[in-house]
């Protein structure tokens, strides 16, 4: 297939587009549609229809070994929030404490540390790359690096903590839910850090040098300058990073399944890990009618996020 | 412009949590595992089996077909047989799946028209993977799982001896076929591999801490528990692997050595006085520090670990973990006991067995291809070379006689099968107890026995009228009989000592 049209080639073989106006917008699309239609097919396959099946499977009597014995009405629902031993008040705190504390955390690290890589250093190219391998090792393996190596028995880092005196002796860091949850935390911040700090970066590189030397010239300081030009318009790569974050570390199930998994109690669950321990003791069933309660709350802390930050307010 | 930013971000957003969400929906990532009723989960076991194996796969077909009271030989097959079955089993050790191929090549000697699909795959998350297939209609035929009353409850299978010839059936030792029956007396499933747990101790330790026979009460564990952990140096006395892979085991163990059991009647009654007595006790151990540290969260692997790495005194062991240690650490000096019990008088072995079930694919030419593969796979040559590999107990008469004579070191299991007991797998409500034991048994390193015990009895009671315990139904195609009371009741059963062949004597000592 030639692909060295020439323009006037082009233009005949397309219909003039600003011929009349509303059938020129349905044809646009429908010529748009070949090169639409791939990933709206992906969409459809591997989104909508999954997340079409879940709320089905939500309202269906599954048993624990997958077998579907008719509907369930809202039973899935109910057992999915008053399973006894699971204190769901304090499930829901705990995502939201994950996702608010790691967020937050990421967020506010990503900023210094794409400040830092903006400026021109000896060997920058070589600390930036360093700042992308967390992102480049899967997170299975990451975390599990971090239990091994907090390990009181055999774990490096929990040796090399009693070694530097911070610990008289080995703590089993990852033997009990709190201290758990709070490496996970840690891990999660840790590998969230690659994507959004590349992400703040990039909107650096759009602060234009003039807008900065002229409130320079006009007596700011280094902080009116960071705050009142830098950030403002960092504001939609900031919330890019913040939305897809916010996503990321709500659904995030590796860390706390490696680190907390085969902890006794649901002290440390959040509810995405629930939904997991469900699947497996209760069925897919409950497991879906809880995914379906999980993707509403995901829904209410963004709406959360978006109507208090405005992220995507011009000024 | 604001508005269409505010669009774009808006379906971003929508649509990234759909692609999040949706993908909690499907079958991926790794959930826990509740493989652990399994007769081996423990990963080294499965390396450790290939040692173990070598002897007696070798030997087995050279001894002949031993006096197994006439196994189904079907040397002639049927060409004209034309139909696709699927397996699913899991993986024993690294040899699994070439050792299920070499049976389906002998198979397809056999039946030429018969398509077997294979899918093989680990013991962490299996019950997902099985889970998987039967809600996405694509039941396998043939299963090798731990568990098999959720699926006979729901009417999706054959009773084994439907799709299995008498003649083969009855090679199997009759105490451990009986561990297959549901607890409405029909014979779901058939065992295919047995396991015995039975304590395990360092000598070298023992000897260190003055301790010279090896403890029989709960009070003399309790001594040489705290007599082995005061030697200091990070050893830890007696092993207790309650994390979430083995707490049904190891809280069985206690239980029953208090006289406890979780059934009363055919009801799951986990919180009774004797198993909250029996709780409060492995509390008092764990107070104590006589177990290893963070016992709530252990698995019976961290717990041999700690044993071979000659850090802790004892634990209760299965022969794929002590196959595994004298080969990988031969400087372990080592001896099996008997589990202690509170009296010291109370056998407290336990035996762990898993099954072959068959699912109702409603074909008949599929029904009859896997009633010919299953007399095919208990053929004395083709069982023994498979039973042999994995490293663990057989459960044919002739094999446990072979495979007995093959692995010196596995003879205290042989022994302690004849009083061992088992979990009550045909149970329909054991798998909902099972979950709540590897969910929440953990918690009794950090409170007491009844609070404990209440919160799994309270998540056994809820998963048993929940929604997913689907009762069958007419339309389900109930062909579950009317529940009977005589299911198998947990109590001991007694393997014929003439199926074994071994001397009476107790000869429990390891090699020192």
């Amino acid at each position: 297939m030639s692909t060295t049209q020439t323009p006037t080639d082009a233009a005949a073989a397309k219909p003039v587009p600003n011929a009349s106006r509303a059938p020129g917008r349905a044809r646009e699309l429908l010529s748009a549609l070949p090169w639409l239609g791939p990933s709206l097919i992906l969409i459809i396959a591997v989104v909508l229809y999954p997340a079409g099946y879940m709320i089905y499977t939500a309202f269906r009597k599954v048993n624990k070994v997958g077998f579907d014995a008719g509907k369930a009405g809202w039973a899935n629902f109910k057992l999915a929030l008053t399973f006894p031993g699971v204190d769901i008040g304090h499930i829901f705190v705990n995502t939201f404490i994950w996702v608010i504390g790691v967020v937050v955390c990421t967020v506010v690290l990503s900023l210094a540390l794409a400040q830092f890589l903006n400026k021109a250093f000896r060997g920058r190219k070589l600390v930036r790359l360093a700042v992308i391998v967390p992102w480049a090792a899967s997170v299975v393996m990451t975390t599990s690096v971090f239990k091994y190596g907090l390990n009181p028995d055999y774990g490096i880092i929990d040796k090399f903590l009693v070694d530097i005196g911070i610990l008289s002796k080995p703590y089993g860091f990852t033997q009990q839910q709190a201290p758990a949850f709070i490496v996970a935390m840690i891990v999660a911040i840790f590998v969230s850090l690659p994507f959004t700090t590349y992400t703040i970066l990039a909107g650096l590189q759009a602060v234009p040098g003039d807008v900065i030397e002229a409130a320079h010239v006009d007596g700011a300081g280094s902080t009116a300058r960071y705050f009142r030009i830098v950030l403002p318009i960092l504001r939609p790569a900031l919330a890019v990073a913040v939305l897809i974050n916010i996503i990321n570390v709500f659904n995030s199930l590796p860390i706390l399944q490696v680190l907390t998994g085969s902890l006794p109690g649901y002290a440390s669950d959040i509810t995405t890990t629930l939904i997991f321990k469900y699947k497996t003791t209760l069925g897919p069933g409950v497991a879906s009618a809880l995914s379906v309660v999980n993707f509403l709350v995901c829904l209410v802390i963004i709406a959360i996020y978006l109507i208090v930050v405005k992220p995507t307010k011009e000024r | 412009m604001k508005k269409s930013i505010k669009l774009a971000a808006v379906t971003l957003v929508g649509g990234l949590a759909l692609v999040a969400c949706g993908s909690s929906s499907t079958p991926a990532a790794s959930s826990s595992s509740t493989s652990s009723s399994s007769v081996s989960s423990a990963p080294s076991s499965a390396t450790a089996a290939s040692g173990s194996s070598a002897a007696p796969s070798s030997a087995a077909p050279s001894s002949g077909a031993p006096s197994s009271g006439g196994g189904g030989s079907p040397a002639t097959g049927d060409a004209g047989l034309k139909s696709t079955i699927s397996i699913l089993a899991p993986s024993y050790t690294d040899s699994s799946k070439s050792d299920w191929e070499a049976i389906i090549k002998g198979y397809n000697a056999l039946y030429p028209g018969v398509t077997v699909k294979l899918q093989i795959a680990s013991w962490t998350g299996f019950t997902d993977v099985v889970q998987t297939r039967i809600q996405g209609n694509d039941t396998p035929d043939i299963l090798n799982d731990n568990n098999f009353a959720d699926s006979a409850k729901a009417g999706l299978l054959y009773p084994i001896t439907d799709v299995m010839s008498p003649s083969t059936f009855s090679t199997i030792v009759p105490s451990l076929a009986a561990n297959g029956k549901g607890s409405d007396g029909t014979q779901w499933a058939a065992p295919d591999i047995a396991s015995a747990r039975i304590m395990l101790y360092n000598t070298a330790l023992f000897s260190q801490a003055g301790i010279t026979a090896a403890p029989k009460t709960w009070d003399e564990l309790l001594a040489d528990s705290k007599k082995i952990a005061a030697l200091g140096n990070g050893i830890s006395g007696y092993g207790m692997p309650m994390g979430k892979e083995e707490a049904q085991v190891e809280s069985s163990l206690w239980i029953w050595g208090n006289k406890g059991d979780w059934l009363s009647g055919s009801n799951i009654k986990a919180n009774s006085d004797a198993n909250i007595e029996a709780f409060n006790e492995m509390k008092t151990f764990i107070d104590a520090k006589a177990t290893q540290p963070n016992p709530g969260s252990s698995n019976r692997q961290d717990v041999a670990d700690l044993f071979n790495q000659g850090k802790l005194g004892m634990y209760v062991t299965q022969p794929g973990l002590v196959a595994d240690m004298t080969k990988k650490f031969p400087n372990i000096k080592w001896a099996l006991a008997p589990v202690p019990s509170k009296d010291g008088a109370t056998p407290v072995a336990l035996g762990v067995t898993d099954f072959i079930l068959a699912f109702n694919n409603k074909d008949a030419t599929r029904k009859a291809a896997t009633k010919a593969f299953l007399d095919y796979f208990y053929t004395p040559d083709v069982y023994n070379k498979w039973s042999a590999a994995t490293g663990l107990l057989p459960v044919t008469t002739g094999a446990i006689t072979l495979q007995e004579a093959a692995t010196p070191a596995d003879k205290p299991f042989y022994e302690a099968l004849p009083t061992v007991r088992y979990l009550p797998q045909g149970n329909p409500k054991w798998s909902a107890l099972q979950d709540a034991l590897q969910a929440n048994g953990g918690s009794i390193a950090t409170s007491d026995g009844k609070t404990t015990l209440d919160a799994i009895q309270a998540q056994v009671d809820a998963a048993g009228l929940s929604p997913g315990a689907a009762r069958p139904t007419a339309a389900a195609g109930a062909i579950l009989r009317p529940r009977q009371q005589s299911g198998p009741s947990p109590a001991k059963r007694t393997i014929p000592r003439s199926a074994h062949r071994v001397p009476a004597s107790p000869s429990s000592k390891g090699r020192s």
